[in-house]
């Protein structure tokens, strides 16, 4: 019975002794007792190969000490997953699309970068493409106008195209359909299509959509538009002379960032915006008076439109001029303040929950926090539960989209996911380029039919000051947390 | 005695000194009062000592013997004693010219004494600056002469003689001539060694070397005779080399002796060098030695008689303790923590483009990163794709494995055994799972993977050959490859007599596919490089001849005549015969497999000749369709890779092939340089190679990018690696030479930069073979990009580990444990020839190892506390406590 010892791994395992009346098995045996590696996943290395379970001893002239080296693990054996990765090289030409990374671009009909640029900007809202996969082609309602509906179509086909090519769309029959609602994109200078405002643009092809999309034919009742864009608004309407107060209730598509000497930021630009002063009859006085107009969010959007105000109609030159002055805005944008006492009272749990998790990925500790007060470490062992899965769930809300919003929390907080910005002196001419944050977190600048990709640290720096794209829309997405 | 000549030559000696001893100018009195006025010029001491010798010349042909005597003894000792000066000529020499002509003359008249011989003397070195070209006075009087210490008379004389001893013996021997009494005089010539070397080389009596070096010139000699060797048409060289060797023996310079015997390739030398050393430690070095050449070597009991020593000396030689000294250099560096191939790329750094990552996965890209992944992080048993997926037990979809497609997966499993390099115990427990995979391509890759981590480390259980054996004859084609390329790494240069009878079988195998072959030569060409085997060559030329028309045409079968080639890489004249065989073959294959084999004969060789046939081969013009220029191109730099001038000149010459050359000329021409230059950027290589990657032929652009990795592999060289950025943003809707752009950078961040390719190693002097065998091939793959990198045969990249080392020096204590000590790193110094003791190393830093060293770089010990065993400080080095050192207070 010659004693061997036997190398596994790093390990050396010495004094085995080898009972050579028995099959090499029983040894394998005696060798699973010691590293755990079954014994039909061990090779131990003799002469001549590897050992095999029904060898015999005596040929494979084992010496006393001899040093035997096995090979195996006890590891789970890898499987291959059941579904394998799709490779953008199996996809056929026109999928491979997705793999780019980006959409394509839009091509240029004669001015109409305006267009492009806003199409680009709302093709990159996924609730508002499943929105628009749902629209019926035929069977309009009757509340609808047979133009508004062709847009609509117009519309949805382009998302279309634009999502299944590669190479550059011509986007036709929209701007034909474009056209025949709204004919003053039409107009004609020395022969040739005019340069649009893009803001007008944005904001009539939304109202077009939310017009059609609020038929009751789609498949969710409410309005789709409203209900990803819309803010709402509750304003307190006062006036300092008569002491008269009132509040009203609107519902807006964009925050304005009015452009004053005192505005260098885009959160300064939006208070001024929320503030105005207009004049009306005031029933006690008998006579027009100056009100105050104080709003404040009641109501927030999954996608925070704003538009900067830079054009302004400047009679002299009889044409939109622009303030040139540079706003910065931030790639996260928390409106909080802006936001009426109700709705704070709603966002305080979900932001709460937010800085948690923030907190969590900074590397900082719960309990340090929650150690303050007790009341907030019952909220935190709340929010441990659900916020495991928040990164899968926030991915999900984007393909899931509108249906599962009601179990997401809006925060107040946003991040930016679109530009429009505009190049030139005046509205009317200039250039208009979108950049749209992808998917996969890319940046990229649709110039009409050229897509570039972009650093994101760019992105913040279209805020203007100089004759350099910038920022007209931005379009923010709201971060939320689930419940 | 008449001084108006005196003068008169004085004054011409100035402009032409070679005529004036045959002239004898005419009376005149112009010069003379040019003469007058030259004399003034003198200061007062120059004119004493001119007058002193003029009267010392005047005694010298006094009537009086006595006083002749003296007058020659005090010439003699004016001589000598200022001939210390090299840069110009002695006063008495100069004073003395003048009256050459008249000593000369009145030495005719003299008759035969001591005297006569004291003047021939004299005479003799007056010769030195006097005697017309070719006319050999020096030499003539020195036979004359009384015989004495030659040496006396300095350098320049010394030189001067030699130089004339050369001459007179060519002359003899034409006349077939007598050179006994040169033979003599040589004898005497000894203290100017690379003098002396030279004249015995000329005169073919090098064995006397041996009996006169001594303790305090044998290093300077051995020096000279190692560096000319290289310059030397062969047999000379040999012997040369060998004259070296015995040497060395003799001074018991072992560690040099053995350098000399690996590179003639000399195992009897190499048992001679441990047999004849008794030391255990220092034995010990030359296994470090050994090991780093890549030699298998069995040490017997005459070499080390003590089992237990012999044991621990062989498992230095079996690299077994590779890997941990990589890992120690490693540590000391801090560059443990892996790194993902994001790291490398930096896309961040580019704007915008090519930082637009996709949303799907590329299968080019991922392999791209599977590569990446395991170059940068080769040899550490970490990275952040592979090794990570084994304990994370999600698996599934985070597994970077099933991110690859179909062959691709061989890759990715193999390239855990990049991950694992040298360590073999780590690498076969995580490779292991993937043996029991389901799918063959995984299979194939852990075999393959199981060669890589193997390479160049031996171990006595033979687990490479015990666990693949069993896979060469399975159906799956891609896993037999995956076996027998597995094989072929790790057996690289063993001559294993098992693997050959594993392997050639395949060879005759007639259902075996063309790829099955064409792998089964390179590894049989491999584990057999330079061994001249007439075995595995029959079997080889057989495969090569049974392939049908068609099979000839595949891009593939290129690999056939370079396993055959690799089996005389180096071997020279060995090839002839094997050569005169390939000249029946198809005539499909007849050139390329001439040229391959011709060019990896006289790889590392420097042969200018062959070097000159390549370049014949080039200048011809061809239809499309012929390929064997390829290699001719490749053999260029094959050849020339040996020594820095002839690669030089190599480079140059391929920018001409770049102006000329037809297009399958000039895509192999990037890898040429590649080759060159591998391990060691050069600028102008570099931007050479820059201009080629912008290229309008694809397959020129991407040799060139694949040669600009190669050229900066293992250096983390930060414009390369900045040109290669900029590249992969350029390329970057290219998938193919995106791929390409991307191995590149693997390869210049190879090892994290601790790595080299370069095969050439111990201050150059030294070419591995089977790293050179695996460049090669990886070269001869990348002539057909696309068929072979690009297309499923991708892990021929894997080759490149048969080239890689850690470029490091790590110095260890007598317990081989690692010992940190300051040393000096600078650019090294070429000192052959030169005289005194010049400095090595030119703008050194001061480091404590272990160290990195780059290309061209040379270290030596900062401190006189420890001795190293090995005069060149590379790899290991095992560092002994100086006993004569004392502490400075």
């Amino acid at each position: 019975m010659p004693t061997v010892s036997v190398k596994w791994q790093k390990e050396l395992y010495p004094g085995i002794e080898i009972d050579t009346t028995q099959p090499p098995y029983v040894f394998k045996c005696q060798l699973y007792d010691l590293t755990g590696v079954p014994p039909e996943r061990q090779k131990i290395m003799v002469k001549g190969g590897i050992l095999k379970d029904d060898s015999d001893w005596s040929k494979l002239g084992i010496k006393e000490g001899q040093k035997l080296m096995m090979v195996g693990t006890a590891d789970e054996i890898v499987k291959a997953p059941e579904k394998g990765p799709v490779f953008m090289e199996d996809l056929p030409e026109e999928e491979q699309v997705v793999a780019v990374g980006h959409s394509a671009g839009l091509f240029n009909l004669g001015n109409t970068c305006y267009m492009n640029s806003t199409m680009q900007c709302l093709h990159s809202v996924p609730e508002l493409k499943s929105a628009l996969i749902e629209y019926p082609q035929f069977g309009r309602s009757n509340d609808l106008d047979q133009s508004s509906h062709l847009l609509t179509v117009a519309t949805r086909d382009l998302f279309n195209e634009l999502d299944k090519n590669v190479k550059p769309v011509a986007p036709m029959q929209f701007w034909m359909v474009l056209r025949k609602k709204y004919p003053q994109f039409g107009q004609l200078h020395n022969g040739s299509f005019m340069q649009q405002d893009a803001e007008e643009c944005w904001t009539q092809i939304l109202y077009t959509l939310s017009q059609a999309l609020r038929s009751p034919s789609t498949s969710s009742n409410l309005d789709t538009v409203k209900e990803l864009f819309g803010i709402d608004l509750v304003s307190r309407v006062h006036c300092a002379e008569s002491g008269e107060e009132s509040t009203e209730a609107e519902t807006i598509y964009s925050l304005k960032c009015h452009i004053s000497h005192e505005v260098n930021h885009l959160h300064e630009g939006l208070k001024h915006g929320l503030k105005s002063e207009l004049e009306k009859a005031s029933p006690s006085l008998g006579r027009s008076a100056v009100y105050l107009k104080d709003s404040r969010i009641n109501g927030l959007p999954k996608y925070l439109t704003i538009q900067f105000v830079r054009f302004f109609w400047k009679r002299e030159s009889n044409q939109k001029a622009k303030i040139l002055r540079k706003v910065d805005y931030p790639l996260e944008l928390d409106i909080f303040d802006l936001c009426s006492d109700d709705l704070r009272k709603k966002l305080e749990t979900p932001r709460q929950m937010l800085r948690d998790e923030d907190g969590r990925k900074a590397g900082l500790k719960l309990k340090q926090k929650g150690s303050a007060s007790v009341d907030s470490d019952v909220k935190m062992s709340d929010a441990e539960g659900p916020s495991n899965e928040s990164g899968e769930s926030s991915k999900a809300t984007s393909e899931e989209g509108v249906a599962s919003a009601k179990n997401v929390q809006l925060t107040g907080v946003y991040d930016l996911v679109a530009v429009l910005t505009h190049k030139g002196r005046s509205a009317d001419s200039g250039h208009y380029v979108a950049w749209v944050k992808q998917e996969n977190g890319k940046w990229i600048q649709f110039d009409d039919d050229n897509p570039i990709p972009q650093r994101e640290e760019d992105i913040t720096k279209l805020s203007g000051g100089g004759d350099w794209h910038m920022a007209y829309i931005c379009m923010y997405k709201a971060r939320t947390i689930p419940m | 005695m008449d001084p108006e000549p005196t003068n008169n030559n004085t004054a011409s000696g100035s402009g032409n000194p070679k005529d004036e001893s045959t002239v004898k100018a005419p009376l005149s009195k112009d010069p003379k009062k040019k003469d007058d006025k030259k004399d003034e010029d003198l200061s007062e001491e120059d004119l004493a000592l001119k007058q002193q010798l003029e009267l010392y010349v005047e005694r010298a042909q006094d009537a009086d013997q006595g006083l002749q005597k003296v007058a020659l003894e005090s010439m003699r000792q004016e001589i000598r004693t200022s001939t210390s000066s090299m840069t110009s000529v002695p006063k008495p020499l100069k004073f003395l010219r003048p009256h050459y002509g008249t000593l000369k003359s009145y030495y005719e008249t003299m008759p035969d004494s001591d005297l006569k011989k004291l003047l021939a003397d004299i005479l003799s070195v007056l010769a030195l600056t006097m005697s017309a070209e070719g006319d050999r006075e020096s030499l003539k009087y020195r036979l004359l002469g009384s015989e004495g210490d030659i040496g006396s008379w300095g350098h320049e004389y010394v030189r001067n003689l030699a130089g004339e001893i050369a001459q007179e013996y060519s002359k003899r021997v034409n006349e077939e001539a007598t050179v006994d009494d040169l033979i003599e005089l040589v004898e005497q010539i000894h203290n100017a060694e690379p003098e002396a070397v030279d004249l015995l080389m000329e005169v073919e009596f090098l064995d006397l070397l041996v009996k006169h070096v001594d303790k305090t010139n044998y290093k300077r000699t051995c020096l000279y005779l190692t560096s000319s060797a290289r310059y030397l048409p062969g047999p000379d060289d040999v012997s040369v080399l060998d004259i070296a060797y015995t040497i060395y023996k003799q001074f018991e310079e072992f560690p040099s002796a053995l350098q000399i015997a690996l590179y003639l390739d000399n195992m009897q030398h190499v048992k001679e060098v441990f047999t004849s050393c008794p030391d255990l430690l220092r034995k010990k070095q030359f296994c470090y030695i050994l090991a780093r050449q890549g030699l298998s070597f069995e040490l017997d009991e005459e070499m080390c008689a003590d089992d237990e020593d012999r044991e621990a000396l062989q498992e230095i030689i079996n690299n077994t303790k590779l890997s941990e000294g990589y890992l120690t250099l490693a540590r000391d560096i801090e560059v443990m923590e892996p790194k993902s191939p994001e790291d490398i790329y930096k896309a961040h750094l580019l704007d915008g483009r090519a930082s637009a990552g996709a949303s799907v996965d590329s299968a080019r890209q991922n392999l791209a990163a599977t590569f990446v992944n395991a170059f940068v992080n080769a040899g550490f048993g970490q990275d952040k794709l592979m090794t990570v997926t084994s304990e994370a037990s999600s698996g599934g979809s985070s597994n970077w494995l099933f991110k690859n497609k179909d062959h691709g997966k061989a890759s990715a499993a193999a390239s855990l055994g990049m991950i694992d390099l040298w360590d073999v115990d780590t690498g076969l427990a995580q490779l292991d799972k993937y043996f029991h995979s389901n799918d063959n391509h995984v299979i194939a890759g852990a075999l393959l993977g199981v060669g890589i981590v193997n390479c160049g480390i031996k171990n006595d259980c033979d687990p490479a050959l015990a666990l693949l054996a069993d896979y060469l004859d399975k159906e799956d084609s891609s896993i037999r490859i995956g076996a027998i390329t597995g094989l072929g790494l790790a057996y690289a240069g063993t001559q294993n007599e098992q693997i050959r009878d594993k392997l050639t079988p395949i060879l005759g195998d007639p259902k075996a596919p063309l790829d099955v072959i064409a792998f089964t030569a390179i590894a049989l060409g491999l584990v057999y490089v330079g061994s001249c085997n007439e075995e595995v060559a029959q079997a080889i030329i057989f495969a090569l001849m049974d392939r049908s028309e068609s099979d000839l045409g595949e891009p593939l079968t290129r690999l056939l005549p370079l396993g055959l080639g690799l089996l005389y890489l180096g071997k020279q004249d060995s090839v002839e015969a094997t050569a005169e065989v390939s000249k029946t073959f198809n005539e499909k294959i007849r050139k390329y497999c001439d040229m391959t084999l011709l060019s990896c004969a006289y790889a590392g060789t420097g042969n200018v000749l062959k070097v000159q046939h390549f370049l014949g081969q080039c200048a011809q013009h061809f239809e499309k369709g012929e390929t064997f220029q390829g290699p001719a191109v490749l053999g260029i730099a094959m050849v020339a890779m040996a020594e820095e001038l002839g690669l030089d000149m190599a480079i140059r010459s391929l920018e001409h092939l770049l102006q000329y050359g037809e297009q399958n000329i000039r895509k192999a021409v990037p890898l040429a340089l590649g080759l060159l230059c591998i391990s060691n950027p050069k600028v102008h290589v570099m931007d050479t190679l820059s201009r080629l990657s912008h290229d309008a032929d694809t397959e020129v652009a991407m040799a060139a990018v694949i040669s600009l990795g190669l050229i900066g592999a293992g250096t983390n060289n930060a414009r390369i690696a900045g040109m290669l950025r900029n590249l992969s943003s350029y390329y970057y809707k290219e998938a193919n030479l995106l791929f390409c752009v991307r191995i590149a950078q693997g390869f210049v961040h190879m090892g994290k930069g601790l790595l080299t390719l370069a095969p050439y190693h111990s201050e150059r002097f030294l070419l591995s073979p089977t790293a050179l065998g695996g460049l090669v091939v990886l070269l001869h793959a990348c002539l057909d990009m696309k068929a072979i990198i690009l297309g499923k045969y991708h892990y021929v990249l894997y080759f490149v580990v048969l080239a890689m080392q850690p470029r490091m020096l790590l110095t260890v204590d007598e317990n081989l444990k690692p010992l940190s000590v300051p040393v000096r790193v600078g650019q090294a110094v070429d000192v052959v020839g030169q005289a005194g003791r010049p400095k090595t190393i030119t703008g050194f830093q001061t480091h404590s190892t272990p160290v990195l060293l780059a290309a061209g770089d040379r270290a030596e010990l900062a401190t006189e506390k420890y001795l190293p065993l090995s005069p060149i400080l590379e790899g290991f080095v095992i560092l002994k406590e100086n006993p004569d050192y004392r502490e400075e207070a």
